[in-house]
Order: structure tokens, then sequence, then C-alpha cells
């Protein structure tokens, strides 16, 4: 089988590139039950205060986990996410 | 740090000293590392990031080589560890008597109870469970996100017994972590997938998290077969046996927790030291 692809289009979620703040959504963590992505601080995205950083995004980190069912495309709010293999 | 042969790490109180804060300077470090602690899967180590890592890891020789290289991370006691990438920091199963007797004896002031990061990055959810104390509490309160809202963070050491003994009864996995190793300063109640620990302990192989210094057994005398303990096993290591009439327990699987015993109203259920049986007694 070969590798399976996430792609989230930052456009649409993550707030340091103008979608929502996925802080306040977070469908595509609670609906994947192998739990394959991950919310993190924007890497690269200018913390105002380290303490307390206000840019955030989603990445699908355990790909080979993913079963491809589908269901975080489909509860997406923003239509983000694309599965691919 | 070697684990088994009756040394147990986690009772070692120098492991929890503010002298050791000193000598390592872990205020800074553990700074460093907590204030953009959710980036750790994300960020390239050497080039290679935690994206695809399941894949990753069956290369033929580029996959060993990684291998080598995070467990090498994992347990790094060298002077050049860099807190970013979490460095030495790991941790080990414990069964709520001893998670108990660290928070009455050890566990260096203050004490602070906050919400968990593996919930919170990998399930969207703020669960006030993680127990910490000594340098990294001070840390800690200092980051807005961890802080949970209308409880009281510092906890009275009776109280954190309180709180184990809670996630305990929500069938939650008692661990004790280094970070960085030697120094210990949390105790976290963890749940499979969601823990970043024994996600890679569980579906990558790399120790994180060992096994505890138990291992558990039936008393076939006493299992009535009610199957409370089942639901509790996060290791699927115990399942009712039909043709027995009791539970059974596989203990290659099983990381000596002590979840199925502490349900069980028989008394079928003990932790016996893991190195009393030949089979399992290096196998942590």
């Amino acid at each position: 089988m070969g590798w399976t692809k996430i792609v989230i289009d930052q456009k649409k979620c993550g707030n340091a590139t103008g979608g929502i703040d996925p802080r306040s959504c977070g469908q595509c963590l609670k609906v994947c039950d192998p739990t394959v992505f991950i919310r993190h601080e924007t890497i690269g995205a200018k913390q105002s205060n380290p303490y307390d950083p206000e840019f955030w995004q989603v990445t699908a980190v355990w790909l080979d986990l993913c079963t491809r069912c589908g269901k975080c495309v489909k509860e997406c709010p923003q239509k983000a996410i694309t599965v691919t293999w | 740090m070697k684990h088994g042969a009756g040394g147990k790490w986690y009772l070692n109180a120098r492991n929890y000293s503010n002298e050791l804060v000193e000598e390592m300077q872990l205020k800074a470090y553990l700074t460093e590392q907590w204030m953009n602690f959710e980036q750790v899967y994300i960020r390239k180590m050497m080039g290679i990031s935690s994206i695809g890592l399941g894949y990753k890891l069956q290369m033929p020789i580029a996959g060993r080589l990684l291998r080598w290289q995070a467990e090498n991370m994992i347990h790094s006691e060298g002077k050049n560890r860099n807190p970013v990438r979490a460095d030495g920091h790991f941790g080990q199963v414990i069964p709520l008597e001893e998670a108990k007797t660290i928070m009455l004896n050890l566990a260096a002031e203050p004490i602070i109870e906050n919400y968990c990061m593996c919930r919170w990055m990998q399930k969207g959810c703020k669960d006030v469970c993680c127990i910490n104390f000594g340098a990294l509490s001070e840390v800690i309160e200092k980051l807005p996100r961890f802080i949970p809202e209308g409880t009281k963070v510092r906890l009275g050491r009776d109280e954190a017994v309180a709180a184990l003994e809670e996630q305990n009864r929500k069938g939650r996995v008692a661990t004790v972590w280094f970070q960085p190793v030697p120094y210990v300063n949390a105790i976290c109640s963890c749940e499979v997938p969601q823990c970043g620990g024994l996600r890679l302990r569980n579906d990558f192989g790399l120790h994180t998290v060992y096994k505890a210094e138990y291992v558990a057994e039936v008393n076939p005398n006493n299992c009535q077969g009610c199957m409370s303990c089942v639901a509790r096993c996060q290791f699927g290591a115990i399942r009712y046996n039909e043709t027995i009439k009791r539970v059974i327990i596989d203990q290659k699987k099983c990381f000596g927790c002590g979840l199925c015993r502490d349900a069980c109203k028989f008394d079928a259920l003990n932790l016996i030291p893991r190195a009393d049986v030949p089979g399992l007694k290096d196998q942590y």
C-alpha cells in the first residue's frame, strides 16, 4: 500500500493565513478515531506573545494510521481536508 | 538509566531535587521545551519530521537509522540536549499505589494540575489531568493555554492523591516522566491513542514509555467472570474466556498499570513483579 496523503488547505483552516482558528473548531481531531491529526502552533508565524501563541494550524501527522475512511473530509466545516493515495 | 533489577528510578529522591534543577539549569530548558511543545511532531529534527513516521520507519536502511536516532534522542543524557526536540523525555507506567507514594513523599513543590497537552493537540479536548511538580510547575504556570479555568491550579499533596485516584476511576493509566532524564517532574494519567508517549510506543515501538515493574496475574479461584476489568485495559491484554469462565491475561501485552486489579471486586487480580516472571523480566 502506498502513502496516504492528507492535505489541509491553510487558506481555509489555520488562523495565520486567513482561515478559521483551529482552536475553536477541532472537528477533525475529534472525528478521527486513529487520531491522525495534530493541532499545533504555526511554525514560522510571528507570535506576539511566545508564552501564549495566537497562530495555530492542524497537520495530519500519523499518516500510516489513516484508514482512508473519509470522515474528516466530510466533517470539516471549511471543506479544507483532502485525502488521497 | 537502567530498568529492572529491582532498581526503580522513580523512587530515587535525588531525581526530584532542586539541586538537580540548578545543576542542569532546567528552568530555561523546560521553558524552551514547553513554550511550543505542540510543534514537536511537526518540526524537522536533523532534517526529518514525524509526519508519516510509520512509513519512514519502514524504509529499509534509512528506517533503521531513523529508529536508532529517535531512541537516542528520547534517552539522551548528553550535555548538548535540545529542548525543542524534547531530548531525554521518557517515562514509565506505574500502578496507583506508587503514584501516591511519589505524590506524598517525593514530588517537589509546587504541585500543580493542568490541562493535558496531548489531549488538547490530538483530540481537541481540554482535560485537567496532568500533575506536574517542581521546576516544571513554575514553567507551566506561565503558559496560559495549560492553566485550567474554574479550578485550583496548585494542589496540596492530599489533593494530588485524590486527583490521581479520580483519574484511576476514569480508567487512565498513571505514568511518571523524566524531562529531561534524570529529573522527574510529572505524573500523567494517560489514555490511548491520544497520549503522545503511548502513541510512539504502541504504534511505532519507540521506547518513550516503559512498561511497569509489574505485570497482572489472575487468581483463577477468585475470578467470577464478571468482566468489569476487561473494559479498563488500554492495551488489549485482558479478555473473558468463555470456555474456562474467567478472564485471561496476555502478559506479553500487559503494561502492569493495575487498572484491571483496581476494578476487581473479588480480589482475583494481582500485580506481581515483572522480574519474577522469567519470560518477562527484561521485557520493558
